[in-house]
């Protein structure tokens, strides 16, 4: 034992023991600063990235607001909406799966499998990728036998935007679809599958319409499975709002219309507010809501009638002898002419060697200027042509609101146009011609006019000069965008001559003399092209295409209310004859009481089977207007 | 001498069964918690801290076990038992038990077992016997003999493949060596080579093992393997920050963003849960853990006593410093469990027995004395 211990304490390691205390200490210096900068100088970052990997955030859906007209009937609300999903946790054979959904919905296998193949990485395996967005009612029946066999398959309800009269209005609400990725890019609060106004006031009100998301926390474990859930902030839905529109009225415009193509628009003279306005032909909003096909979409674009068009706003048109009004008030505004004043019409003006016709070539012998008005005198008013000249002319109509939007709550409005002596130089390097300056008088030449700016003009004449920013939304403060330059008494003037074109028996306005009612009414017909010597002769036999357009613009009032009414026909050929019983129409609906309400449309309507392309592949573009030729040195009416 | 003499209770090394009792106590508490999984509202624990208390029992029995006989016996079983872990160790890949694509267990009926376990102490002993015969530091010779036999086990455990144990079992003998210390200009000359030989080793490695090392020089290559390991790992421990996120409250663990969370990273658990405070408190009880086991080693009465207790210590310092290297991003990640603190049946009963071997040494380092 002695042995053993003695020669054991010799073999005692030597440098050992120290380097175990060192490794100790070692150790825990190492870990120590290794914890500190993990838990305390980066203890915030972590606790961030912590935090991201426990809570997601999901915006709940805040229902759309509903639109109301006037009288509060429901133009656009939401409908619910059956999708069929997929979740692929459930679900044992895609394939399998995807071929039986093709064969319920009769959509193409491949088309799915696109489908599919598109939205696997945007769609959690626990939640329902959409493979069907909308289903119709034969659809859902069988799939609703078939999600019991098939594992993984769900009927989803969402809800979607339905337009009760779709045709009616389609010009004024315009239409909401899904959300694009560019949009989605430029509003943060957009997500995949939420749905925005792209047209019309679905568009402009966007804002207010959609409402505010709710917000949820999610607790979520690693899978993403969801454990816990805490309400921040409810979802809150959006306004209702009411139109100005009366929804008889434009049943009545649709009516009136049918087969043409033009518009009406009903304004309050007062308030700005807008109490009808239609345009045909027009399409059926919930197209759009549904999903379009490209088909559909080539045939609305393509479509020689140009039904996107809104005709009130997008389209403009030579005014024709509507704009005689807008030249009487320059002249009074100018003092060129005295009112009573007298011009000679012998049917032709000669200007150099051109003759400037009368429409009506006997002549209208010796007219003042109420006269001039009442019977449309073309010679009275190259004479004030040749006086005010284009510079006045020009100068004035623009402040009458003419070559520049209204201002409507209306995407993508046209100005028309107010031609100058700059502007022609400009735009053809050609200096002004005196001719020219007679036919601007009557409302032909370069410019170009919507029917609503004509309808703001007349609001303003009546109105004591405001004018006013047409609105669309009922009982909101009125916008006064500018004053017409001319006083009451001038005012005054021009309207007692409208009253006598409606009164008068030899007035043009005649037919729309209303019982009971002040009326008053000036009308036009623009023409479209020049017309030969042998069109001419046609009369009014003309083929379609070279017919005039056919304008009226008329004010009625009755005790308290006023309403300012201008109707615009396409290839209407007269004024009186053309847009007249439109006008007429209108004053017995608005003052007479004779209106109805139209049947909501798409009822029981067939729904596409079809999935259709995702809209955001077919952005609708809308095409330019129909730029009308511009006629040149001929008479108008 | 009858091997349990009543005196030798009064000179149990109250001090390591002290640091041990706390260092299990937490780690089973940490176990509870790291064992709940949030499903739903409520926390849903599995039973794993029970089974740990269990095996705790079995090791504690296992423990006092290692302490009843006088250790010197070891020394003559040293050769007998490497040669039979050898022939074990062989026969693993002919009639083992593949568990998860690694073959590593050999099923007798009854029982089964993982022969690498019994290396660990063969390689203890026979790396205790080699080295305790001289205290001159070793020569190329010597240490070419003791590598060499340290090797052959090391290589057979590294195929199975298990990497964590077959490192484990290398690195043990390697503290061992450092220990007696070699002659200074071998050191030299290793200090030299082995930065230059170690890459060599990447041919050996298994594809996962390559992916590993990769994702640990930069976890971007792997984000969802095992850099994604590394960096939710260190989200939890970060996200602790001081005081910790408190007890079954850490997020990243209950909802199931940390992996291998109740084994392999079990302490970033605790990082979550307690924060920097409670990480240096369970880091202070392990440096006072291998300390206790340093002291013994320093103080043992024969070399080999003092080897066998230097050997427990580096086993256990290694797998400290490759398992919360790894939880806090020092190392990759390779499968080396943090002893009391991860989960683990045969290694918690091999922990208990090995200090009960420390143990051992020390309470009979006064032995000659009173005699």
């Amino acid at each position: 034992m002695k042995n053993l211990l003695s020669a054991s304490s010799q073999n005692m390691p030597r440098f050992g023991p120290a380097l175990l205390q060192f490794l100790v200490l070692g150790l825990f210096l190492l870990f120590a600063v290794r914890l500190w900068y993990l838990q305390i100088h980066l203890g915030p970052v972590f606790t961030e990235k912590s935090r991201n990997n426990q809570l997601r955030i999901e915006y709940l859906f805040a229902p759309r607001g509903f639109l109301r007209d006037r009288n509060g009937e429901l133009l656009a609300v939401n409908e619910p909406a059956f999708a069929l999903g997929l979740v692929r946790e459930d679900c044992d054979d895609i394939p399998a799966t995807l071929a039986e959904v093709a064969k319920l919905s009769g959509i193409p296998v491949e088309r799915l499998k696109e489908v599919y193949a598109r939205n696997k990485p945007k769609v959690k395996s626990f939640e329902p990728l959409v493979l069907v967005p909308d289903m119709n009612f034969e659809t859902i029946a069988k799939v609703e036998g078939a999600v019991v066999r098939w594992p993984g398959l769900e009927i989803l309800s969402r809800t979607r935007r339905k337009y009760n009269y779709g045709h009616l209005l389609s010009h004024v609400l315009g239409y909401v679809s899904e959300a694009s990725e560019a949009e989605m890019q430029a509003d943060p609060t957009l997500s995949l599958g939420d749905f925005m106004g792209k047209q019309g006031l679905e568009n402009r009100l966007d804002a207010r319409l959609r409402g505010t998301k709710g917000k949820r926390l999610i607790e979520v474990d690693v899978t993403g499975r969801r454990l816990s859930e805490e309400q921040q902030g409810a979802p809150k839905a959006g306004e209702e709002i009411f139109l100005s529109l009366d929804l008889s009225l434009q049943q009545l415009g649709h009516k009136l219309l049918d087969g043409k193509s033009g518009a009406v628009v009903v304004m309050d003279p007062d308030t700005g507010e807008i109490h009808a306005l239609v345009s045909e032909p027009s399409y059926d909003s919930n197209m759009f809501t549904n999903g379009l096909s490209s088909a559909q979409w080539a045939e609305l674009r393509d479509d020689p009638l140009h039904p996107l068009q809104n005709r009130a706003t997008q389209s403009v048109y030579p005014p024709g002898s509507v704009f005689k009004l807008v030249m009487a008030a320059a002249a009074l505004h100018y003092g060129a002419i005295d009112p009573k004043e007298t011009v000679t019409c012998t049917g032709e003006l000669a200007l150099g060697n051109h003759v400037f016709r009368c429409w009506k070539h006997t002549g209208h012998g010796v007219v003042n200027l109420q006269r001039a008005l009442v019977e449309s005198c073309d010679v009275y008013f190259y004479k004030l042509g040749m006086r005010l000249g284009v510079d006045r002319m020009s100068e004035f109509a623009k402040a009458a609101g003419f070559g520049s939007p209204t201002g409507i709550d209306l995407p993508h409005e046209k100005g028309g146009l107010i031609a100058s002596r700059e502007w022609k130089l400009k735009r053809f390097g050609v200096r002004w011609t005196k001719g020219e300056d007679l036919n601007m008088a009557i409302g032909q030449g370069y410019t170009v006019t919507s029917p609503l700016q004509v309808a703001r003009f007349v609001a303003a004449l009546i109105n004591g000069g405001k004018l006013l920013k047409p609105t669309l939304i009922r009982g909101e403060p009125t916008d006064i965008e500018g004053r017409l330059p001319l006083t009451d008494d001038q005012a005054a003037i021009i309207k007692r001559a409208m009253v006598s074109t409606v009164e008068d028996p030899h007035g043009t306005a005649h037919r729309v003399l209303t019982p009971g009612v002040v009326v008053g009414a000036k009308t036009g017909s623009a023409q479209v092209v020049h017309l030969t010597e042998e069109l001419r002769r046609m009369g009014d036999n003309v083929p379609l295409k070279y017919r005039d357009h056919a304008w009226m613009a008329a004010f009625g009032e009755q005790g308290g209310k006023r309403y300012v009414i201008v109707a615009l026909v396409e290839h209407g050929l007269h004024g009186a004859s053309g847009a007249g019983p439109v006008v007429k129409a209108m004053l017995d609906a608005l003052f007479m009481g004779k209106r109805e309400l139209p049947p909501k449309d798409l009822e029981g309507a067939e729904r596409p089977v079809d999935v259709p392309a995702r809209l955001d592949t077919v952005e609708p573009q809308f095409p330019e207007p129909p730029t009308a030729d511009i006629p040149q040195g001929a008479p108008a009416q | 001498m009858s091997p349990i003499d009543r005196r030798m209770f009064y000179h149990v090394n109250w001090r390591l069964v002290g640091v041990l009792a706390a260092l299990f106590a937490i780690g089973v508490l940490n176990l509870y918690s790291a064992s709940g999984v949030r499903l739903g509202d409520g926390l849903q624990v599995e039973n794993f801290y029970q089974k740990q208390l269990v095996w705790g029992a079995i090791g504690v029995a296992g423990m006092a076990a290692f302490m009843a006989f006088d250790y010197r016996r070891l020394h003559a079983v040293a050769w007998p038992l490497y040669c039979v872990t050898l022939v074990f160790l062989l026969a693993v890949p002919i009639m083992g038990k593949t568990v998860m694509g690694a073959r590593r267990w050999l099923d007798f009926g009854v029982f089964s077992f993982q022969p690498s376990e019994l290396a660990k102490f063969t390689v203890l002993l026979l790396g205790a016997r080699l080295l305790s015969v001289s205290s001159e530091r070793l020569t190329l010779k010597e240490l070419g003999t003791v590598l060499g036999l340290g090797l052959l086990p090391t290589l057979l455990i590294i195929k199975q493949p298990d990497l964590g144990t077959g490192m484990l079992v290398f690195l043990l003998l390697g503290g061992l060596i450092l220990y007696r210390g070699i002659v200074p200009w071998l050191f030299r000359t290793l200090c030299v080579l082995l930065p230059v030989v170690t890459p060599l080793f990447w041919f050996v490695l298994k594809d996962y093992q390559k992916r590993r090392i990769l994702a640990f020089l930069d976890p971007a290559t792997d984000p969802l393997g095992s850099g994604y390991h590394i960096l939710q790992s260190e989200i939890a421990v970060g996200s602790g920050r001081i005081f910790g996120k408190g007890f079954l409250a850490g997020t990243q663990s209950q909802l199931r963003f940390l992996p291998e969370k109740h084994t392999d990273f079990a302490v970033a658990v605790f990082g979550e849960e307690w924060g920097f405070v409670g990480m240096i408190v369970i880091l202070s009880l392990f440096c006072a853990y291998l300390y206790q086991i340093a002291a013994v080693a320093r103080d043992a009465k024969d070399p080999y006593g003092s080897y066998l207790a230097a050997g427990v210590f580096f086993y256990f310092f290694w797998q400290i410093l490759i398992n919360m290297g790894m939880v806090m991003g020092l190392m990759p990640v390779v499968g080396v469990p943090l002893p009391f603190v991860s989960y683990g049946g045969s290694a918690t009963l091999v922990n208990f027995c090995l200090v009960g071997l420390v143990l051992n040494v020390s309470m009979r380092r006064y032995l000659f004395k009173q005699t």
